[in-house]
Protein backbone atom coordinates (compact mmCIF):
# COMPACT_ATOMS: atom_id res chain seq x y z
CA UNK A 1 0.00 0.00 0.00
CA UNK A 2 1.33 3.36 -1.09
CA UNK A 3 0.26 5.02 2.11
CA UNK A 4 2.53 3.17 4.50
CA UNK A 5 5.66 4.82 3.15
CA UNK A 6 3.97 8.13 2.42
CA UNK A 7 2.81 8.55 5.98
CA UNK A 8 6.47 8.39 7.13
CA UNK A 9 7.42 10.97 4.52
CA UNK A 10 4.55 13.16 5.59
CA UNK A 11 5.58 12.99 9.24
CA UNK A 12 9.04 14.10 8.15
CA UNK A 13 7.55 16.91 6.11
CA UNK A 14 5.18 18.04 8.88
CA UNK A 15 8.10 18.21 11.31
CA UNK A 16 10.00 20.57 9.01
CA UNK A 17 7.52 22.01 6.50
CA UNK A 18 9.96 24.53 5.01
CA UNK A 19 12.68 22.07 4.08
CA UNK A 20 12.94 20.81 0.52
CA UNK A 21 11.86 17.17 0.50
CA UNK A 22 11.82 15.69 -3.01
CA UNK A 23 10.99 12.21 -1.73
CA UNK A 24 7.88 13.54 0.01
CA UNK A 25 6.80 15.51 -3.06
CA UNK A 26 7.30 12.51 -5.30
CA UNK A 27 5.31 10.16 -3.08
CA UNK A 28 2.53 12.68 -2.71
CA UNK A 29 2.35 13.07 -6.49
CA UNK A 30 2.24 9.31 -6.93
CA UNK A 31 -0.71 9.13 -4.57
CA UNK A 32 -2.52 11.86 -6.46
CA UNK A 33 -1.94 10.16 -9.80
CA UNK A 34 -3.01 6.80 -8.38
CA UNK A 35 -6.35 8.24 -7.31
CA UNK A 36 -7.17 10.47 -10.26
CA UNK A 37 -9.42 7.69 -11.53
CA UNK A 38 -11.47 7.98 -8.38
CA UNK A 39 -11.75 11.76 -8.88
CA UNK A 40 -12.74 11.29 -12.50
CA UNK A 41 -15.30 8.64 -11.58
CA UNK A 42 -16.90 10.89 -8.98
CA UNK A 43 -16.77 14.03 -11.15
CA UNK A 44 -18.55 12.15 -13.95
CA UNK A 45 -21.47 11.46 -11.61
CA UNK A 46 -22.04 15.19 -11.27
CA UNK A 47 -21.46 16.00 -14.93
CA UNK A 48 -25.16 16.29 -15.78
CA UNK A 49 -25.64 19.31 -13.57
CA UNK A 50 -24.55 21.93 -16.06
CA UNK A 51 -20.90 22.52 -15.19
CA UNK A 52 -17.96 21.43 -17.39
CA UNK A 53 -16.46 18.06 -16.45
CA UNK A 54 -12.93 19.51 -16.48
CA UNK A 55 -13.90 22.00 -13.79
CA UNK A 56 -15.40 19.23 -11.69
CA UNK A 57 -12.27 17.09 -12.04
CA UNK A 58 -10.22 20.09 -11.00
CA UNK A 59 -12.18 20.85 -7.81
CA UNK A 60 -12.40 17.12 -7.13
CA UNK A 61 -8.60 16.96 -7.29
CA UNK A 62 -8.43 19.72 -4.71
CA UNK A 63 -10.58 17.48 -2.51
CA UNK A 64 -8.23 14.58 -3.17
CA UNK A 65 -5.21 16.66 -2.09
CA UNK A 66 -7.00 17.62 1.12
CA UNK A 67 -7.80 13.97 1.76
CA UNK A 68 -4.20 12.90 1.14
CA UNK A 69 -2.88 15.56 3.52
CA UNK A 70 -5.34 14.68 6.26
CA UNK A 71 -5.65 10.91 6.04
CA UNK A 72 -4.46 9.02 9.11
CA UNK A 73 -3.24 5.52 8.38
CA UNK A 74 -3.97 4.22 11.86
CA UNK A 75 -7.64 5.12 11.75
CA UNK A 76 -8.35 1.76 10.23
CA UNK A 77 -10.41 2.89 7.23
CA UNK A 78 -9.61 2.49 3.59
CA UNK A 79 -8.28 5.63 1.95
CA UNK A 80 -11.07 5.49 -0.65
CA UNK A 81 -13.66 5.45 2.13
CA UNK A 82 -12.02 8.50 3.61
CA UNK A 83 -11.34 10.37 0.37
CA UNK A 84 -14.72 9.94 -1.35
CA UNK A 85 -16.72 12.22 0.98
CA UNK A 86 -13.94 14.80 0.88
CA UNK A 87 -13.88 14.83 -2.93
CA UNK A 88 -17.68 14.78 -3.21
CA UNK A 89 -17.86 17.55 -0.60
CA UNK A 90 -15.51 19.71 -2.62
CA UNK A 91 -17.52 19.14 -5.82
CA UNK A 92 -20.79 19.93 -4.05
CA UNK A 93 -19.34 23.06 -2.54
CA UNK A 94 -18.39 24.18 -6.03
CA UNK A 95 -22.02 23.86 -7.15
CA UNK A 96 -23.17 25.71 -4.05
CA UNK A 97 -20.75 28.56 -4.76
CA UNK A 98 -22.15 28.76 -8.27
CA UNK A 99 -25.64 29.30 -6.89
CA UNK A 100 -26.73 26.02 -8.39
CA UNK A 101 -29.52 25.34 -5.86
CA UNK A 102 -31.15 28.58 -6.93
CA UNK A 103 -30.63 28.07 -10.64
CA UNK A 104 -32.08 24.57 -10.78
CA UNK A 105 -35.60 25.45 -9.60
CA UNK A 106 -35.53 28.43 -11.94
CA UNK A 107 -34.44 26.22 -14.82
CA UNK A 108 -37.19 23.73 -13.98
CA UNK A 109 -39.75 26.50 -13.87
CA UNK A 110 -38.59 27.85 -17.19
CA UNK A 111 -38.57 24.37 -18.67
CA UNK A 112 -42.05 23.84 -17.27
CA UNK A 113 -43.29 26.91 -19.14
CA UNK A 114 -41.40 25.91 -22.26
CA UNK A 115 -42.98 22.45 -22.10
CA UNK A 116 -46.45 23.98 -21.96
CA UNK A 117 -45.74 26.25 -24.93
CA UNK A 118 -44.13 23.47 -26.93
CA UNK A 119 -46.95 21.03 -26.29
CA UNK A 120 -49.52 23.52 -27.52
CA UNK A 121 -47.43 24.20 -30.62
CA UNK A 122 -46.85 20.51 -31.31
CA UNK A 123 -50.49 19.67 -30.66
CA UNK A 124 -51.42 22.04 -33.49
CA UNK A 125 -48.72 20.68 -35.81
CA UNK A 126 -49.42 17.02 -35.12
CA UNK A 127 -53.15 17.19 -34.61
CA UNK A 128 -52.73 15.25 -31.35
CA UNK A 129 -51.07 15.64 -28.01
CA UNK A 130 -47.27 15.22 -28.37
CA UNK A 131 -45.26 12.48 -26.64
CA UNK A 132 -42.50 13.22 -24.18
CA UNK A 133 -39.95 12.06 -26.74
CA UNK A 134 -41.29 14.61 -29.26
CA UNK A 135 -41.19 17.34 -26.62
CA UNK A 136 -37.66 16.36 -25.69
CA UNK A 137 -36.54 16.64 -29.32
CA UNK A 138 -38.31 19.95 -29.78
CA UNK A 139 -36.83 21.49 -26.65
CA UNK A 140 -33.43 19.80 -26.72
CA UNK A 141 -33.93 18.60 -23.15
CA UNK A 142 -33.77 15.08 -21.75
CA UNK A 143 -36.97 13.06 -21.28
CA UNK A 144 -36.32 12.72 -17.57
CA UNK A 145 -35.77 16.45 -17.33
CA UNK A 146 -39.09 17.17 -19.01
CA UNK A 147 -41.02 14.81 -16.76
CA UNK A 148 -39.28 16.33 -13.79
CA UNK A 149 -39.99 19.86 -14.91
CA UNK A 150 -43.66 18.97 -15.23
CA UNK A 151 -43.68 17.44 -11.78
CA UNK A 152 -41.28 19.61 -9.79
CA UNK A 153 -41.95 22.78 -11.75
CA UNK A 154 -45.33 22.88 -10.10
CA UNK A 155 -43.89 22.22 -6.67
CA UNK A 156 -42.06 25.52 -6.80
CA UNK A 157 -45.11 27.68 -6.30
CA UNK A 158 -46.11 28.09 -9.89
CA UNK A 159 -49.79 28.92 -9.76
CA UNK A 160 -51.92 28.69 -12.82
CA UNK A 161 -53.80 31.82 -13.71
CA UNK A 162 -56.84 29.61 -13.66
CA UNK A 163 -56.40 28.44 -10.08
CA UNK A 164 -59.30 29.36 -7.89
CA UNK A 165 -58.64 31.87 -5.16
CA UNK A 166 -62.02 32.49 -3.59
CA UNK A 167 -63.45 29.87 -1.29
CA UNK A 168 -66.09 31.81 0.54
CA UNK A 169 -68.94 29.70 -0.72
CA UNK A 170 -69.74 32.23 -3.40
CA UNK A 171 -71.15 30.40 -6.35
CA UNK A 172 -68.99 32.39 -8.70
CA UNK A 173 -65.50 31.15 -8.21
CA UNK A 174 -62.76 33.68 -8.73
CA UNK A 175 -59.48 32.86 -10.38
CA UNK A 176 -56.14 34.58 -10.30
CA UNK A 177 -56.70 35.63 -13.88
CA UNK A 178 -59.86 37.45 -12.86
CA UNK A 179 -57.90 39.63 -10.47
CA UNK A 180 -55.42 40.55 -13.18
CA UNK A 181 -58.10 42.28 -15.17
CA UNK A 182 -59.58 41.44 -18.51
CA UNK A 183 -57.75 43.43 -21.13
CA UNK A 184 -58.44 41.10 -23.99
CA UNK A 185 -62.13 40.39 -23.76
CA UNK A 186 -63.14 43.42 -25.76
CA UNK A 187 -66.60 42.83 -24.45
CA UNK A 188 -66.61 45.71 -21.99
CA UNK A 189 -66.55 48.14 -24.87
CA UNK A 190 -69.79 46.81 -26.25
CA UNK A 191 -72.71 48.98 -25.47
CA UNK A 192 -75.24 47.69 -27.78
CA UNK A 193 -76.57 44.49 -26.38
CA UNK A 194 -78.69 43.89 -29.42
CA UNK A 195 -75.59 43.91 -31.55
CA UNK A 196 -74.02 41.35 -29.31
CA UNK A 197 -77.02 39.10 -29.44
CA UNK A 198 -76.94 39.23 -33.22
CA UNK A 199 -73.24 38.51 -33.19
CA UNK A 200 -73.79 35.49 -31.00
CA UNK A 201 -75.72 33.91 -33.80
CA UNK A 202 -72.49 33.26 -35.68
CA UNK A 203 -71.12 31.11 -32.88
CA UNK A 204 -71.52 27.39 -32.71
CA UNK A 205 -73.45 26.00 -29.79
CA UNK A 206 -70.33 25.01 -27.92
CA UNK A 207 -68.61 28.35 -28.53
CA UNK A 208 -71.67 30.14 -27.24
CA UNK A 209 -71.68 28.04 -24.07
CA UNK A 210 -67.99 28.77 -23.46
CA UNK A 211 -68.33 32.52 -23.99
CA UNK A 212 -71.37 32.60 -21.77
CA UNK A 213 -69.76 30.65 -18.93
CA UNK A 214 -66.46 32.46 -19.25
CA UNK A 215 -67.62 36.08 -19.47
CA UNK A 216 -71.10 36.12 -18.01
CA UNK A 217 -70.63 33.54 -15.27
CA UNK A 218 -66.88 34.21 -14.76
CA UNK A 219 -66.06 30.52 -14.65
CA UNK A 220 -62.45 29.47 -15.24
CA UNK A 221 -61.37 27.74 -18.42
CA UNK A 222 -60.28 24.79 -16.35
CA UNK A 223 -63.67 24.46 -14.78
CA UNK A 224 -65.43 24.88 -18.12
CA UNK A 225 -63.19 22.17 -19.50
CA UNK A 226 -64.28 19.85 -16.72
CA UNK A 227 -67.96 20.63 -17.28
CA UNK A 228 -67.72 20.03 -21.02
CA UNK A 229 -65.37 17.09 -20.53
CA UNK A 230 -62.70 18.48 -22.88
CA UNK A 231 -59.16 19.74 -22.26
CA UNK A 232 -58.48 23.23 -20.96
CA UNK A 233 -56.39 23.85 -24.08
CA UNK A 234 -59.37 22.99 -26.21
CA UNK A 235 -61.54 25.46 -24.28
CA UNK A 236 -58.84 28.08 -24.71
CA UNK A 237 -58.74 27.53 -28.48
CA UNK A 238 -62.53 27.59 -28.81
CA UNK A 239 -62.72 30.75 -26.75
CA UNK A 240 -60.09 32.49 -28.88
CA UNK A 241 -61.86 31.43 -32.06
CA UNK A 242 -65.22 32.58 -30.74
CA UNK A 243 -63.85 35.96 -29.73
CA UNK A 244 -62.30 36.40 -33.16
CA UNK A 245 -65.63 35.62 -34.78
CA UNK A 246 -67.44 38.09 -32.51
CA UNK A 247 -64.91 40.81 -33.25
CA UNK A 248 -65.20 40.24 -36.98
CA UNK A 249 -69.00 40.42 -36.91
CA UNK A 250 -69.09 43.50 -34.68
CA UNK A 251 -66.65 45.39 -36.89
CA UNK A 252 -68.94 45.09 -39.88
CA UNK B 1 -29.40 -7.82 11.21
CA UNK B 2 -27.98 -4.36 10.78
CA UNK B 3 -29.03 -1.39 12.81
CA UNK B 4 -32.01 0.28 11.19
CA UNK B 5 -31.17 3.67 9.71
CA UNK B 6 -33.72 5.34 11.93
CA UNK B 7 -35.84 4.20 14.83
CA UNK B 8 -38.67 6.52 13.91
CA UNK B 9 -41.94 4.89 12.95
CA UNK B 10 -42.63 4.56 9.25
CA UNK B 11 -45.52 6.79 8.23
CA UNK B 12 -45.92 6.27 4.48
CA UNK B 13 -44.47 3.75 2.09
CA UNK B 14 -44.03 4.03 -1.67
CA UNK B 15 -42.88 0.90 -3.51
CA UNK B 16 -41.66 0.56 -7.03
CA UNK B 17 -40.75 -2.67 -8.81
CA UNK B 18 -38.64 -2.42 -11.93
CA UNK B 19 -36.99 -4.94 -14.24
CA UNK B 20 -33.26 -5.23 -13.48
CA UNK B 21 -32.35 -3.41 -16.70
CA UNK B 22 -30.50 -0.12 -17.17
CA UNK B 23 -33.31 1.49 -19.18
CA UNK B 24 -35.60 1.49 -16.13
CA UNK B 25 -33.20 3.32 -13.84
CA UNK B 26 -34.50 6.75 -14.81
CA UNK B 27 -38.04 5.72 -13.78
CA UNK B 28 -36.76 4.98 -10.31
CA UNK B 29 -34.83 8.27 -10.22
CA UNK B 30 -37.97 10.17 -11.10
CA UNK B 31 -40.17 8.34 -8.61
CA UNK B 32 -37.68 8.75 -5.81
CA UNK B 33 -37.14 12.42 -6.59
CA UNK B 34 -40.89 12.95 -6.44
CA UNK B 35 -41.06 11.25 -3.04
CA UNK B 36 -38.10 13.26 -1.72
CA UNK B 37 -39.61 16.47 -3.04
CA UNK B 38 -42.88 15.68 -1.25
CA UNK B 39 -40.95 15.25 2.00
CA UNK B 40 -39.57 18.80 1.57
CA UNK B 41 -35.96 17.91 0.84
CA UNK B 42 -33.98 20.66 -0.88
CA UNK B 43 -32.98 20.45 -4.52
CA UNK B 44 -29.43 19.53 -3.57
CA UNK B 45 -30.62 16.75 -1.26
CA UNK B 46 -33.02 15.46 -3.91
CA UNK B 47 -30.14 15.27 -6.39
CA UNK B 48 -28.07 13.40 -3.80
CA UNK B 49 -30.84 10.88 -3.22
CA UNK B 50 -31.39 10.39 -6.95
CA UNK B 51 -27.70 9.84 -7.54
CA UNK B 52 -27.45 7.40 -4.63
CA UNK B 53 -30.46 5.40 -5.85
CA UNK B 54 -29.12 5.31 -9.40
CA UNK B 55 -25.77 4.01 -8.12
CA UNK B 56 -27.49 1.39 -6.00
CA UNK B 57 -29.53 0.26 -9.00
CA UNK B 58 -26.55 0.09 -11.33
CA UNK B 59 -24.61 -2.05 -8.90
CA UNK B 60 -27.73 -4.12 -8.30
CA UNK B 61 -28.23 -4.71 -12.02
CA UNK B 62 -24.62 -5.82 -12.33
CA UNK B 63 -25.29 -8.60 -9.83
CA UNK B 64 -28.10 -10.16 -11.85
CA UNK B 65 -31.61 -11.12 -10.81
CA UNK B 66 -34.60 -10.22 -12.91
CA UNK B 67 -36.16 -7.45 -10.88
CA UNK B 68 -35.38 -4.81 -8.27
CA UNK B 69 -37.74 -3.41 -5.66
CA UNK B 70 -37.31 0.16 -4.50
CA UNK B 71 -39.07 0.80 -1.21
CA UNK B 72 -39.27 4.39 -0.01
CA UNK B 73 -40.28 4.78 3.60
CA UNK B 74 -41.23 8.19 4.89
CA UNK B 75 -40.11 8.69 8.49
CA UNK B 76 -40.60 11.63 10.79
CA UNK B 77 -36.91 12.49 10.54
CA UNK B 78 -36.13 11.58 6.96
CA UNK B 79 -36.41 9.18 4.03
CA UNK B 80 -35.32 5.55 4.11
CA UNK B 81 -34.89 3.75 0.81
CA UNK B 82 -34.43 0.01 0.41
CA UNK B 83 -33.07 -1.22 -2.87
CA UNK B 84 -34.00 -4.89 -2.82
CA UNK B 85 -31.96 -7.07 -5.08
CA UNK B 86 -32.64 -10.70 -5.99
CA UNK B 87 -29.24 -11.52 -7.51
CA UNK B 88 -25.86 -12.44 -6.01
CA UNK B 89 -25.42 -10.77 -2.60
CA UNK B 90 -23.26 -7.68 -2.42
CA UNK B 91 -19.62 -7.87 -1.36
CA UNK B 92 -19.08 -4.18 -0.99
CA UNK B 93 -15.94 -3.61 0.97
CA UNK B 94 -12.42 -4.07 -0.31
CA UNK B 95 -11.45 -2.89 -3.76
CA UNK B 96 -8.17 -1.73 -5.22
CA UNK B 97 -8.70 1.85 -6.25
CA UNK B 98 -5.39 2.08 -8.07
CA UNK B 99 -6.88 -0.19 -10.72
CA UNK B 100 -10.31 1.34 -11.15
CA UNK B 101 -11.90 0.05 -14.30
CA UNK B 102 -15.40 -0.66 -15.55
CA UNK B 103 -15.89 -3.71 -13.34
CA UNK B 104 -14.82 -1.85 -10.20
CA UNK B 105 -17.06 1.09 -11.01
CA UNK B 106 -20.14 -0.49 -9.45
CA UNK B 107 -18.27 -1.09 -6.18
CA UNK B 108 -17.00 2.47 -6.26
CA UNK B 109 -20.63 3.47 -6.43
CA UNK B 110 -20.99 2.19 -2.88
CA UNK B 111 -18.42 4.73 -1.69
CA UNK B 112 -20.33 7.42 -3.50
CA UNK B 113 -23.60 6.33 -1.88
CA UNK B 114 -21.95 6.51 1.54
CA UNK B 115 -20.77 10.02 0.76
CA UNK B 116 -24.25 11.14 -0.30
CA UNK B 117 -26.51 9.52 2.27
CA UNK B 118 -26.47 9.71 6.07
CA UNK B 119 -26.40 5.97 6.70
CA UNK B 120 -25.98 2.95 4.44
CA UNK B 121 -26.49 -0.66 5.55
CA UNK B 122 -26.86 -4.10 4.05
CA UNK B 123 -29.48 -6.63 5.01
CA UNK B 124 -28.96 -10.13 3.68
CA UNK B 125 -32.35 -11.73 3.29
CA UNK B 126 -33.09 -15.30 4.32
CA UNK B 127 -35.31 -15.67 1.23
CA UNK B 128 -32.28 -14.82 -0.95
CA UNK B 129 -31.03 -11.52 -2.32
CA UNK B 130 -30.21 -8.51 -0.19
CA UNK B 131 -31.36 -5.03 0.72
CA UNK B 132 -29.20 -1.97 0.45
CA UNK B 133 -30.77 0.32 3.02
CA UNK B 134 -29.97 4.01 2.87
CA UNK B 135 -31.26 6.86 4.93
CA UNK B 136 -31.29 10.59 4.24
CA UNK B 137 -32.07 12.81 7.18
CA UNK B 138 -34.32 15.83 6.80
CA UNK B 139 -32.68 19.07 7.91
CA UNK B 140 -33.86 19.83 11.44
Amino acid sequence: MLFASFSKARQRHDAAPDRQDPAYERERNELVVAHLNLVRFLALKFANRGEPLDDLVQVGTVGLLKAIDRFELDRGVEFTTYATPTIVGEIKRYFRDKGWAVKVPRRLQELNLAVNRASEKLAVQLGRSPTVVELSQDLGAGEEEILEAQELGQAYNLLSLDSEISSDGDRRSQTLADTVGMTDSGLETLEDRANLERAFAVLSGRERVIIYLRFFESISQTEIAQRLNVSQMHVSRLQAKALDKLRAVLKE
Amino acid sequence: MNQPASREAVTDVVELRIPAKAEWVSIARLAVSAVASRLQFSIEEIEDVKLAVAEALVSSIARGGSRIDIICESLADGLRIRVRNFGVPEQPEVIDVASVDESAASSLGVFLIRALMDTVDYDARAEGGSDLVMFKRLPA
